[in-house]
């Protein structure tokens, strides 16, 4: 039998990046996978186990002085192998773009913004090959509809800026697929997406799979990604590998710790962290009627007012979780800026039982001030409403980065040299630190790592029961959604189109959107 | 188009408010114009002719008006010093000074912009390094001591061009340029050093980008990467750093200016200033202001041209 042919092979591949002074520090260590010609291989992990890396090193653009310490890298061109990690700059720029393309996670910076998309898109047929400018054009428009974005001609001469996310990452992939390159490596592809329009774009992969027998490399977190395109799987963790095979025994029968883990959480598996579900006694806690949120929008110099979120009502009892789900644009993290009194352009009722509601934001990394310590940063409630002594302030901030399972070690110490796990850890005791029953919650985990965002959902339950709060808690994840809250909101255009138990909702959705939503679940 | 008409209209409300400021802080400045002009010795009977003859005797609001009337003309009256009208004096100085700022921009651009480039483009290696020292350093010096090292060498010692010989345009134009470049290298060379340094920042800044792997990884070639994806990206924050060079360039220089003997636009303030000669020095601070606006008004321009996100449909 003819040996079957791998379009790329990494034998035993490590990528060092160097460190203070000389020396090179391994990130990835003996990594050895291949791809067969016309497959569609997934690689699995989280951030910093050596996906992206892996897959950067193949086409030499790691950065950072970053480079293959040891092992071969070996490409299909023709008949025989070349060794990628040994290619001059030259060599490889001539097999980047035409033999290998990629595209990656967020498009609007991944474009130059002051490029149109039709000159990005053609400067592909420009840097390989010579073809006529009519020429051009012609393959530019007929590749940007057959990626499916509707009247080419005017995207052609659109910038970056004017194009939706879905469409940003349909122009990439256009820009990538216009030499029917032989490879083609999608980093995390879908990740900045909505899930709606997640199923579109890797439908689209499959189709050029398909259609032009392009072989692809999907690198995800996400193994229902991965799985409705993948037909094999490498599972990375820690620069190494830790398991690979078909995707339906990875699936079925996960030999390792860690692949069951990520497959728990990405599969919507993962326990229900809510044992006793909230009971309503007595008042609400918060009471919302006709709330409309507006944002001042400037049109031709003439201020507008946009009603972002329109007319909601509701309620939320103490000790109770609500989920809010949406897409991005749905008005859900409007709605609670506005309730947390960070948006001032409002209607209609909106009754708190406590004062200043406290937030904890998505981005553990934005929303820390880089140049405080984190000591600092929690004293700073307590110092803004006039809580306590200087010292009770201090002893209180150590018992809270306790409880929160940091320990008091943590006081002096800046937000730089902490995870995003513990970063957001430390956001949520801020957010708790005045002790108000009510917290908002806006995408709390959302960019987390799956396994920290287990620990960090395991916290927010333990402390719900210890201090008696209750939660908004917005996110656009159905599976989180479906562990840790009792009720749900699920919002569409500024509306909240579907609310109930969350159960119920999830086995008898109602609304058209709540079934899209839950049927892109993958 | 509405939009470019609103800025021009912005544009005119401010000029008229810096002259509107001028002439009244022109007023408030204590002492007689008439007075001052004539000396403290004057007899009261000349002293009052020549008040009614400069109009001084006119109600405020009736001189601001002939004021801004004789300045949209580009009439500011007669200087007191020279006894010329205002407008001749500035004119002709004014081509001295922009011709200037026009050589020292052009070696502004022409020297910064591959410098920057060649800076970035290996962060750390030797060239990166010599530059960044020698950029450092030139920062540092003063225009005049540069006026007095250019004259030196290049006048002194190796006589490409006759110290304090300055040539009128009107006699020999070419002769003018090649004076000229002397002064233009003292201005341009301190402020190469910063745009150099400003744009490198921006440039190393882009790099970090994304769109720049996206770039690399379609297969250009890092000059093609640097060339035709980052400098247009990078000269964004440059266009307003070279605004305020251009518009400090414009306002004329004084130390260059008396270092190489030149009759610009400085030198013909501060003569003014000392002399309490009013109507140059209102000529003048409206002559600067707008100059800071016009150029202001261009580099919005400018940003709308180069970046599509700040681009008013």
């Amino acid at each position: 039998m003819e040996k079957e042919k791998h379009l790329l092979e990494l034998c035993n591949v490590s990528v060092g990046f160097p460190q203070k002074g000389k020396k090179m520090n391994p990130v990835t260590r003996g990594v050895s996978f291949y791809v067969r010609e016309g497959e569609a291989l997934g690689i699995v992990g989280e951030s910093g186990s050596g996906k992206s890396v892996s897959m950067l090193a193949c086409v030499g653009l790691l950065g950072g002085g970053g480079r293959v310490l040891e092992g071969n890298i070996r490409f299909l061109n023709g008949e025989d192998y070349i060794i990628l990690n040994t290619m001059t700059q030259k060599e490889l720029e001539a097999v980047r773009g035409d033999d290998i393309a990629m595209i990656f996670q967020e498009p609007m910076t991944s474009l130059n913004p002051v490029m149109t998309i039709g000159r990005q898109v053609e400067e592909m047929l420009l840097l390989h090959g010579d073809c006529p400018k009519e020429e051009r054009k012609k393959r530019v428009l007929a590749m940007l509809s057959e990626v499916g974005l509707p009247d080419p001609q005017e995207i052609y001469g659109k910038y970056p800026h004017q194009l939706s996310g879905g469409m940003r990452q349909r122009a990439m992939i256009a820009m990538a697929m216009i030499l029917r390159p032989k490879l083609l490596i999608a980093d995390e592809p879908t990740t900045a997406l909505d899930v709606t329009i997640q199923a579109k774009i890797l439908e689209l992969l499959k189709k050029f799979q398909k259609e032009y027998g392009t072989t692809i490399i999907l690198i995800s977190h996400d193994l229902g990604v991965i799985r409705s395109v993948c037909s094999r799987a490498v599972v990375m963790c820690g620069g190494k590998v830790v398991e690979q095979g078909d995707v339906g025994t990875l699936f079925e029968q996960p030999q390792m710790d860690y692949t069951k883990r990520l497959l728990a959480a990405a599969l919507g598996k993962g326990s229900v962290l809510k044992k006793e579900p909230a009971v309503c006694r007595g008042e609400a806690i918060v009471c919302v009627r006709d709330y409309s949120v507006f944002y001042e929008e400037k049109l031709d110099g003439k201020k507008r007012k946009r009603e972002v979120v329109k007319k909601v009502s509701f309620d939320l009892c103490a000790g109770e979780t609500v989920g809010v789900v949406g897409e991005s644009g749905c008005g859900k993290s409007t709605l609670a800026k506005a309730l947390a009194g960070l948006n001032p352009l409002t209607s209609g009722s909106a009754d708190i039982s406590c004062e200043n509601p406290q937030m904890v934001f998505q981005d553990p990394y934005g929303s820390l001030n880089p140049a405080k310590t984190i000591g600092w940063l929690m004293t700073e409630p307590l110092r803004l409403h006039h809580v306590g002594t200087k010292e009770e302030q201090r002893a209180a901030v150590c018992e809270m980065l306790e409880k929160v399972g940091l320990g008091r070690e943590y006081y002096g110490r800046c937000p730089k040299t902490l995870s995003g796990g513990q970063r957001q850890r430390v956001a949520i005791a801020m957010a708790i630190m005045l002790k108000r029953p009510f917290l908002l919650l806006d995408e709390p985990v959302s960019a987390l790592d799956v396994t920290v965002q287990e620990q960090i959902l395991i916290l927010l339950v333990k402390l719900q029961k210890e201090f008696g709060l209750t939660y908004l808690f917005i996110s656009h994840d159905m599976n989180v959604i479906h562990r840790i809250c009792d009720r749900v909101f699920v919002m569409y255009q500024g509306e909240i189109v579907e609310s109930g138990d969350v159960d119920e909702v999830f086995r008898n959705p109602v609304h058209p959107y709540t079934k899209k939503l839950l049927g892109a679940r993958l | 188009m509405r939009y470019y008409i609103k800025k021009v209209i912005s544009l005119i409300m401010v000029l008229f408010l810096i002259m509107l400021l001028t002439f009244i802080a022109f007023q408030v400045i204590p002492g007689d114009s008439a007075l001052s002009r004539l000396g403290v010795d004057a007899e009261p009977e000349a002293v009052e002719a020549l008040r009614e003859s400069l109009g001084l005797n006119k109600s405020l609001p009736e001189r601001f008006f002939s004021f801004l009337s004789g300045a949209v003309r580009g009439d500011f009256g007669n200087s007191y010093q020279y006894g010329k009208p205002v407008g001749e004096l500035l004119s002709a100085r004014l081509s001295v000074t922009v011709w200037l700022a026009v050589l020292s921009i052009f070696m502004i651009i022409a020297v910064s912009v591959p410098l920057g480039l060649v800076c970035s483009r290996k962060e750390g290696g030797v060239a990166d390094r010599i530059i960044t020292m020698v950029t450092q350093t030139l920062m540092a010096v003063p225009a005049f001591f540069l006026g007095i090292v250019i004259t030196l060498i290049f006048g002194l010692v190796l006589e490409w061009f006759a110290p304090g010989a300055y040539i009128a345009p009107g006699e020999d134009f070419g002769g003018f340029l090649r004076y000229m470049i002397f002064p233009a290298v003292a201005i341009a060379v301190p402020k190469i050093a910063m745009t150099v340094k400003f744009l490198k920042t921006s440039v190393l800044r882009e790099l970090k980008l994304d769109y720049v792997r996206t770039a690399r990884s379609k297969g250009n070639s890092e000059r093609a990467v640097l060339w035709r994806h980052v400098l247009k990206n990078a000269l964004i924050p440059v266009i307003t750093f070279m605004g305020m060079v251009i518009a400090d360039v414009l306002a004329g220089s004084i130390v260059v200016e008396k270092v190489f003997n030149l009759p610009g636009i400085g030198r013909l303030l501060i003569t003014a200033i000392s002399n309490r000669d009013y109507p140059v020095v209102e000529a003048g601070v409206v002559y600067i202001g707008s100059v800071v606006l016009i150029v202001n008004f261009i580099v919005d321009l400018l940003y709308q041209k180069v970046d599509p996100r700040v681009r008013i449909k």
